[in-house]
């Protein structure tokens, strides 16, 4: 079974407030009411971050997108929205059911000098926060300040809450003039068109309040929603024409109501007295003998399963009337029974846990809405109470304080991991630098130790462009080729100079030989020269690059460990608010369970006092019935109504 | 003898002050929940649970206990009242756990964060992105139609969240999807940014070109 239990569904809410983060504004003139505030013109989202907000949020999820925005005020990422965020923060924690922290976020807004448009939607959002706790006078205090016309739609809810305020300040009078313009005769707004009705009539204007109600309905709806509310303005005029002893105008405006609408057992059962109120009981048993065969969990039915013997009796038709009222007075007792079976039902738990398994939701918020009804013996029983405005308020807060403990479970093994990463950090921290640097060391590689080999190439080098010595450059072919000169000149001379005649050539060639390979050398020197001093060049600045990396890693090895510490505490100090928290939401939930039952048992034990007295009246026509059949008849003897 | 009983009464009245109430329900008051007081043994176990949940670890430099019991005082008043409270705190928990992971796993000077965003979009139906960094897959989505419409809206979507060590790197992105006259469209946008000691936010755009009815993938680095 699908259960509405509010006219107007909450996304509306979520609409109005998107409509009042997003208000676009043009042209405008400051000093004309009408328009809306000048305010600097507005851009599109310039801060990702503040994007990323709205992204959770335009999904419906309001939790990510308050601890978003939450994080990024915290790390300042949202400068050119600062005013906006703000908005949407306040009006997020309002959606909660945050009222004390939403009202200081639009105060803190108006304290700061906001522009004039965060202004007036920071007054609108105070006004709506006063008047859902009750303080009607600040309410209308709030309101009075806004000075602009409010960005569409909120401007159409912000004059539906004057006029509410108005209605439950008494002053009806000035609510019928806030309504009237927005309400027309065939306006688009129907709320603010009922409300223009109810306000007329109670401030004493029935005919026109009459005409507004009448003209609403009348008219052809498009959806489900402004049916019922059509329904329901029938329904109003039909009781209250009931009430100033017109039933021929209730019924008429009675048999407009839906058959299968949630106004229509009221209206089955008011038509069937305003029949019996013209004298027609035959006309009246038609509604009542099929709102007698409906759920009995309406006290409609019940009225009903009563009404109909009384009009069989009022039509002397005794036996079936007989036969109805001793009908009536089992269907009572079986349905006393089955409210025992529901109240044990719902003391074992049966309530609450059916309720989250057939409603089951991911996020917190009062945007949800009940779809089904929980599986337990004789469910239909709970409807009303479960469409009813405080039990859907304490079951919100009981899902959202579910949702909340699977919140903190999940940091609280976020936390352990991040604890133990820390540790890991820590220790890798500690221990992998020095272990590097005693294993450079042991290489050779220390930095002390390449510096003195560098400081050692750079004499080197001096000395030989000093000398301008290209031997010094030789690669290690001219080397070995110097070696093999040097022995060959060793062997050469220490032979006789006559010892063979070839000798004199061998010296010669000798000669040209060390000859050429010093011309080369020569020749590469200032090459070679310079490609040294390039290499050593580079060799001294990887050198300070080392050192400097060097010296930081000395600085972090100094600092470091107290940022770890910071770390270490404020886990340490987030860990102990998740355990002050988790045990106080279990707690909470628990009561919020027990709450939730009670409301539901105070209900049910209302159903069973209402039984009990229909059971009596029930009793009672039956012994009138019997007095009937056992004395004399008379003219005009009839049972009493019920 | 014909007399208007209780009963009669009861529905009329109901029915007819039932009727006669404000349709603007949605701004009813919410009546606080009339629960019974808190019973003394649930009211206590928090309490317990709190001094016994908060021994500091041998690590911390100053004992957490009253830094937590301060910051979390029990609430007191109506149940509603004790409930509003304490999602009040576990918001501004939830907050704080945030900020320590960020600045924990993802520090300013390493960080770098990739954004998705769309500009009108009437040209192109986004399917999904994949985000490469420095030739690494970092990052694939796949979009609900939820997630499309809330950037059709105005949203920017944070699609990857990480470190990178300070330096040039190259960012490509892949988007797929349907284009113009519903045919299937993949498209890669690169740009070379150099990462500094600040954290770098980098915006995928997607763009429609009227002129050319076609969409344009851009990227814009913002530090």
């Amino acid at each position: 079974m699908r259960l509405r239990s509010r006219l107007l569904p909450r996304p509306c809410l979520v609409a109005a407030l998107v409509a009042g983060v997003l208000a676009a504004a043009g042209a405008r003139a400051a000093d004309d009411p009408n328009k809306l505030p000048a305010d600097p013109p507005r851009h599109p989202v310039v801060d990702p971050h503040y994007g990323d907000v709205l992204f959770e949020f335009y999904q419906g999820r309001y939790f990510p997108a308050i601890t978003k925005l939450e994080v990024s005020q915290h790390f300042d990422r949202m400068q050119h929205h600062a005013d906006e965020a703000e908005i949407l923060r306040g009006g997020l924690l309002l959606s909660y059911g945050l009222h004390k922290q939403a009202a200081e976020v639009f105060e803190a807004l108006l304290a700061r000098g906001a522009p004039p448009s965060v202004r007036d939607r920071a007054w609108y959002f105070l006004a709506k926060i006063r008047y859902q706790r009750g303080l009607m006078p600040d309410a209308s205090a709030a309101l009075g300040r806004i000075e602009h016309v409010l960005p569409e739609p909120l401007e159409d809810d912000r004059r539906l809450l004057q006029a509410n305020v108005a209605m439950a300040l008494g002053d009806n009078d000035t609510a019928s003039k806030i309504l009237a313009p927005i309400a027309g005769p065939r306006g688009t707004d129907l709320y603010a068109r009922y409300n223009l009705g109810v306000a007329m009539i109670r401030s004493g204007d029935v005919a026109h309040g009459t005409n507004v109600l009448d003209e609403l309905g009348r008219q052809t709806m498009p959806d489900e929603e402004s049916r019922a509310l059509r329904d329901k303005a029938n329904v109003a005029l039909g009781f209250a024409a009931m009430k100033a002893g017109q039933p021929v105008a209730a019924r008429d405006y009675l048999q407009r109501v839906r058959l299968q609408g949630l106004q229509a057992n009221a209206a089955l059962l008011g038509f069937g007295w305003a029949a019996d109120a013209v004298g027609n009981p035959k006309q009246a048993l038609v509604p009542w003998l099929e709102l007698a065969g409906r759920d009995p969990s309406d006290p409609s039915v019940l009225e009903a399963q009563l009404a109909v013997p009384y009009a069989y009796a009022e039509l002397h038709a005794d036996a079936q009337a007989l036969q109805r009222y001793e009908n009536a007075i089992a269907n009572f007792e079986n349905e006393d029974a089955n409210i025992d079976a529901t109240v044990a039902a719902i003391r074992a738990g049966k309530l609450v846990e059916g309720l989250m398994n057939r409603n089951p939701g991911e996020e917190m918020g009062w945007f949800q809405t009940f779809r089904d009804l929980p599986l337990m013996p004789h469910a239909r029983l709970l409807t009303p109470v479960i469409a009813g405005n405080e039990f859907q308020e304490a079951f919100k807060n009981y899902r959202d304080l579910q949702f909340l403990t699977h919140n903190l479970n999940d940091w609280h093994d976020n936390l352990g991991v991040f604890g133990d990463m820390l540790a890991t950090r820590r220790q890798a921290f500690a221990e992998r630098l020095p272990r590097v640097r005693a294993q450079q060391q042991a290489r050779g590689l220390g930095l002390d130790q390449l510096t003195r080999r560098s400081e050692a190439n750079a004499a080197d080098l001096k000395q030989a462009e000093d000398a301008a010595d290209g031997v010094a450059f030789a690669d290690a072919n001219e080397r070995a080729l110097q070696q093999r000169l040097a022995r060959v000149t060793d062997t050469l001379s220490g032979l006789p100079a006559d010892a063979d005649p070839g000798l004199a050539d061998a010296r010669e060639r000798l000669r040209r030989v060390a000859g050429a390979l010093a011309w080369q050398l020569a020749h590469e020197y200032p090459a070679r020269a310079w490609s040294a001093r390039k290499g050593q060049k580079q060799t001294e600045d990887a050198l300070a690059s080392a050192r400097q990396h060097d010296a930081d890693l000395a600085r972090a090895q100094q600092e470091e460990p107290a940022h770890f510490e910071d770390f270490a505490r404020r886990i340490a100090e987030l860990d102990a608010r998740l355990n002050v928290l988790l045990p106080r939401v279990a707690a909470l939930s628990q009561e919020q369970q027990g709450a939730l039952q009670e409301i539901a048992i105070t209900e049910l034990k209302a159903q069973k006092e209402r039984l009990a007295a229909y059971t009596a009246q029930a009793r009672y026509a039956v012994a009138q019935l019997y007095d009937r059949a056992t004395e004399p008849k008379e003219e005009g003897s009839h049972v009493d109504k019920p | 003898m014909l007399k208007l009983t209780r009963a009669a009464l009861i529905a009329l009245g109901l029915c007819a002050a039932a009727a006669l109430s404000p349709g603007f329900a949605a701004d009813a008051p919410a009546p606080s929940a009339s629960a019974p007081a808190v019973p003394a043994a649930i009211a206590a176990a928090p309490a317990q649970e709190a001094a016994s949940g908060v021994a500091a670890p041998a690590a911390a430099p100053e004992s957490p206990a009253s830094a937590a019991a301060a910051s979390e005082p029990a609430p007191t008043g109506s149940l509603d009242d004790r409930v509003q409270q304490t999602k009040a705190d576990v918001i501004r928990l939830n907050r704080d756990l945030l900020v320590l992971e960020e600045e924990l796993l993802f520090p300013a000077n390493t960080q770098v964060a990739v954004f998705v965003s769309m500009d009108v979009g009437l040209l192109f139906d986004l399917d999904s992105v994949q985000v490469k960094l420095d030739d690494k897959v970092v990052t694939t989505y796949l979009y609900t139609p939820l997630e499309v419409q809330a950037l059709h809206r105005g949203g920017v979507q944070r699609v990857y969240l990480g470190d990178l060590k300070a330096g040039p790197h190259e960012i490509v992105a892949f988007f797929t999807g349907k284009g113009p006259h519903d045919r299937d469209y993949k498209r890669a946008t690169t740009i070379k940014f150099d990462k500094s000691t600040e954290p770098k936010y980098i915006e995928l755009q997607i763009k429609d070109v009227q002129q050319k009815l076609q969409p344009e993938f851009d990227v814009k680095v913002w530090q």
